[in-house]
């Protein structure tokens, strides 16, 4: 057995979470302030701010926009990477390492660059200010997490799996549906909960694409602190908060429910 | 239903996988596949699945060439080493996959799946979950799904090689049972000479992708082409030096080391000169402790093997021979000097290899 780590070694990782978390858990009592401003800590609590949020057409169809942008960019790379993944796994090395490291390039293309070109494309094609633009653009952005989820998952499908259907006489299209992606669906739906949540949070794409007809909550976030600071912000911060906490959460009992009704080791 | 190779090959790169290679298995028959693995046998197995497409040659399920038919056009059953159950299924819905596939009636599917897990002796197993099965109960299982479909041939990957001893000597029956039932044409595949010699109608011998030699159990025990052969099944002494007469039937080997000229029978085309292998089974080699005909020898170890007694002998030139004798009687002691004889019928005079004759 090793030896547990020492007191001071608990002092240093409980101030490194401190240090990660404590400025996003402090929007939180922010959010429930009844002050007009921003105010740690808050004087008194109540639901004025999220009344405001409620009551204010452009917060909420902001909202609307970023879940809209979310949900497609999800489906969008659900499918995408899904193929990419199946198609990887039957690639030659070669191939495959060069098709990674393109899937992958927007993860370590600066995303402003990223960013600035993809506005002058989505102006000269249409798509700037729109739900499908903006959806587009965080498709670059999820696609890894799906390639490389569901690639971990296939890699854990014995391949003769695949090879009995067929030779039970399963057309390939029925191996993919009753074989594969049973196996390989919590890589899957882990790598969409990636997406979902990284499209909600995007700014920086968000920012040089959207246009009076379609912004995303972020982008409304950054515009209104911007020129005011109203705890209306942190109530949008909150319920974003919220939703990533979520949609892991979900996750994980997925996972685990499924884990418990059947085995893939 | 006859399953035919003709002239397949099979190349990786610069690596040969399989030679032209060429074999007929009739009808109902149970053919094994015996060779060290990177063999070729494994290989040879996936080109008849459909699992891999030759470089050259056709394949012939009952006359019919279905080289460019894929795999899932083929009605192959097929057995994985690993046994490939689809573990998010239950026993029941992965033997009953490729009878939905065919797209049968649910009441047909129920009645066959039973049938198929009876054979197997699994009824009662229906609704386990794949990963609360024994080692034994996943490959019955495979058996089941590869069986349930009706297949015009049987193909099994070293189907019992994760199995324990115990498990896979009482498989190797039972397979042997299900063959003799219903005489299904089945390609089974192994590098265990005992799963081949207990169920085996014939034996094909594969080694550096060629097929060295095919045959009965018993002629391949018996007058094994080669050398490799003779040691790939069953145990073999070998002792290796040049042919100093041919006479008919009869071959002399000289062993200068042992400064003696062993007489066997010869059953390929060997000349004088040509370096060979003598074939000494260790249990046609007699001990006498007494002295008498035979080479001088000493007991360098004995094994107590249960109803056989193994000796360790050690020939005067260092060169080891290995003794077999049933443990029935009483034996002699390490250490002690004997003198190894032998008949001449008994013996074989090989070449080394399949090459030597082929060229």
């Amino acid at each position: 057995m090793r030896p547990g780590p020492s007191a001071a070694g608990h002092a240093v990782g409980s101030a490194v979470l401190a240090f990660l978390f404590l400025p996003v858990l402090a929007v939180v009592p922010a959010s429930f302030n009844n002050s007009s401003f921003i105010r740690l800590p808050p004087q008194a609590l109540s639901l004025r701010w999220y009344h405001a949020f409620l009551a204010d057409p452009e917060w909420l169809r902001a909202l609307g926009t970023s879940v809209s942008v979310a949900v497609l960019a999800t489906a969008l790379s659900v499918v995408l990477g899904l193929m990419t993944a199946l198609g990887l796994d039957r690639a030659p090395p070669r191939l495959r390492a060069s098709i990674v490291a393109l899937v992958l390039s927007p993860l370590i293309v600066p995303v402003i660059m990223t960013s600035v070109a993809l506005y002058y494309v989505s102006r000269f094609v249409g798509l700037h200010g729109t739900v499908l633009g903006l959806a587009m653009g965080h498709t670059l952005l999820c696609l890894p997490f799906v390639v490389i989820n569901v690639g971990v998952a296939l890699k854990g499908v014995d391949p003769n799996c695949q090879r009995a259907a067929e030779g039970l006489g399963a057309s390939p299209w029925r191996v993919l549906r009753t074989v594969t992606l049973p196996l390989i669906l919590p890589g899957l739906v882990g790598g969409a909960a990636f997406a979902f949540v990284t499209s909600f949070d995007e700014v920086v794409i968000s920012i040089f694409l959207s246009g009076s007809q379609a912004k995303t909550l972020p982008v409304k976030m950054w515009e209104t602190v911007r020129v005011e600071i109203t705890p209306v912000a942190a109530v949008a911060s909150t319920l974003l908060l919220a939703l990533t906490v979520l949609v892991f959460l979900a996750v994980q009992i997925a996972r685990k429910s499924n884990r418990m009704g059947r085995s893939y080791d | 239903m006859p399953l035919e190779f003709h002239a397949i090959a099979k190349r990786y790169g610069n690596i040969t996988a399989l030679w032209p290679l060429t074999l007929s298995i009739s009808a109902g028959e149970f053919l094994t596949l015996l060779g060290p693995s990177g063999s070729g046998k494994t290989t040879l197995l996936n080109i008849a699945a459909g699992y891999l497409d030759p470089d050259a040659g056709a394949v012939l399920i009952d006359g019919r060439d279905v080289t460019l038919l894929p795999a899932r056009k083929r009605n192959m059953g097929m057995v994985f080493q690993s046994y490939a159950l689809f573990p998010h299924l239950s026993v029941f819905e992965n033997v009953a996959y490729g009878l939905r596939v065919r797209r049968r009636p649910a009441g047909e599917i129920r009645r066959r799946v039973e049938e198929a897990l009876a054979l197997v002796r699994l009824d009662g197993l229906a609704d386990r979950a794949i990963r609360d099965l024994s080692g034994g109960q996943g490959q019955r299982v495979a058996l089941a799904r590869a069986l349930v479909i009706d297949p015009a041939v049987l193909l099994m990957d070293e189907p019992l090689g994760a199995l324990d001893r115990q498990l896979r000597k009482h498989m190797q029956l039972e397979i042997r049972r299900l063959h003799r039932e219903f005489g299904r044409t089945t390609l089974y595949v192994t590098h265990d000479q005992e799963e081949a010699l207990v169920m085996s109608d014939r034996i094909g011998i594969t080694n550096e992708g060629r097929l060295e030699q095919l045959g009965t159990p018993r002629q391949l025990y018996e007058r094994p082409g080669n050398a490799f052969v003779a040691s790939f099944l069953g145990e073999s002494n070998l002792l290796f030096g040049r042919v100093s007469e041919r006479n008919g039937g009869w071959a002399c080997l000289s062993l200068p080391d042992l400064g003696i000229n062993l007489r066997g029978l010869v059953d390929v085309p060997l000349a004088v000169g040509d370096e060979a292998a003598a074939l000494l089974r260790p249990e046609i080699l007699r001990l006498r402790p007494d002295g008498g005909d035979g080479i001088a020898a000493r007991i360098a170890e004995t094994l107590y093997l249960g109803e056989l007694i193994a000796f360790r002998l050690e020939l005067p030139n260092k060169q080891e021979l290995w003794s077999r004798r049933m443990a029935t009687e009483s034996w002699p002691s390490e250490g002690t000097e004997v003198r190894v004889g032998w008949q001449p019928e008994d013996i074989r005079v090989l070449p080394i290899s399949a090459n030597q004759t082929r060229e």
